[in-house]
């Protein structure tokens, strides 16, 4: 059996599975706009059920090399073969990798600590303090 | 999983074609509290959420458009009533900001923010 789109492989899963919330947040600071507040990802519960389940999304090689393909020519994620359960560690990294622009968790090649995977409680929920927050470095 | 292959769709008096149906669909949506720390309350192919200041926050789906021209419409509700959805800005084919804006000058966070994205997928 095909495996079909993975618009439809994310619909079947939401109509079977519970959502799942992380406990993980992913704090990150962007080296191209530091004057900036420090961005907080959020993982999506649907997503992080379809990660655990597994057999639902496609290898974040595919969302990579998918970068490079220009707006309107075919794209290889939506049809690429779905990969096993992961994690919910597995499962952050991966949108890390795949929501996070490379060169904050990859090409950034400075001395300060720009991105950090935190328990969600360690995000102050105050914005006013979280405006003038800085990773801890 | 299986399909069924048919290329209009009836109930014995009115047809529609099922293209109509399939692009007419909302491919992603998504309902967050953008108040404290971000918290999605329910959503259809989103991956996460990027909360990047006050009031603005990009949606990252998992099942990409095919080319940042698809549309994002949305709503905002909250204790603020002058509070309005803004999706037009930084739309990319595989992510939208998502923002709440005052006065059309400055963005706030808001307890009920609501989008959706229609169009064709990658």
């Amino acid at each position: 059996m095909t495996h079909g789109h993975l618009w439809d492989r994310l619909a079947e899963a939401k109509s079977r599975l519970a959502p799942v919330q992380s406990k993980y947040r992913v704090l990150f600071e962007d080296p191209a706009t530091p004057d900036e507040p420090a961005k907080v990802l959020v993982p999506d519960p649907n997503f992080m059920a379809a990660a655990l389940a597994g057999n639902i999304l496609p290898s974040i090689d595919t969302y990579q090399r998918d970068r490079l393909v220009p707006d309107g020519q075919p794209k290889e994620h939506p049809y690429a073969e779905p990969i096993g359960a992961m994690s919910e560690e597995e499962a952050v990294e991966y949108l890390v990798m795949k929501d996070i622009d490379p060169a904050v968790w990859r090409d950034y090649n400075g001395n300060r600590t720009i991105m950090k995977i935190v328990p969600v409680e360690m995000i102050p929920s105050d914005r006013s303090f979280r405006n003038a927050w800085r990773i801890a470095q | 999983m299986s399909t069924l292959n048919v290329s209009n769709i009836t109930d014995g008096t009115d047809t529609v074609g099922t293209s109509y149906v399939v692009n007419g669909s909302a491919k992603a949506y998504v309902n967050f509290n953008g108040t404290g720390t971000i918290a999605v309350r329910d959503s259809f192919n989103v991956a996460s959420l990027t909360d990047l200041g006050n009031g603005s926050h990009d949606v990252n789906l998992s099942s990409s458009f095919s080319a940042a021209d698809y549309a994002v419409s949305g709503s905002t509700g909250g204790t603020n009533q002058s509070n309005h959805f803004n999706g037009g800005t930084n739309v990319r084919a595989s992510a939208f900001n998502a923002r709440v804006l005052v006065a059309n000058v400055s963005t706030n966070d808001d307890a009920q923010v609501h989008a959706m994205a229609v169009g064709d997928l990658a």
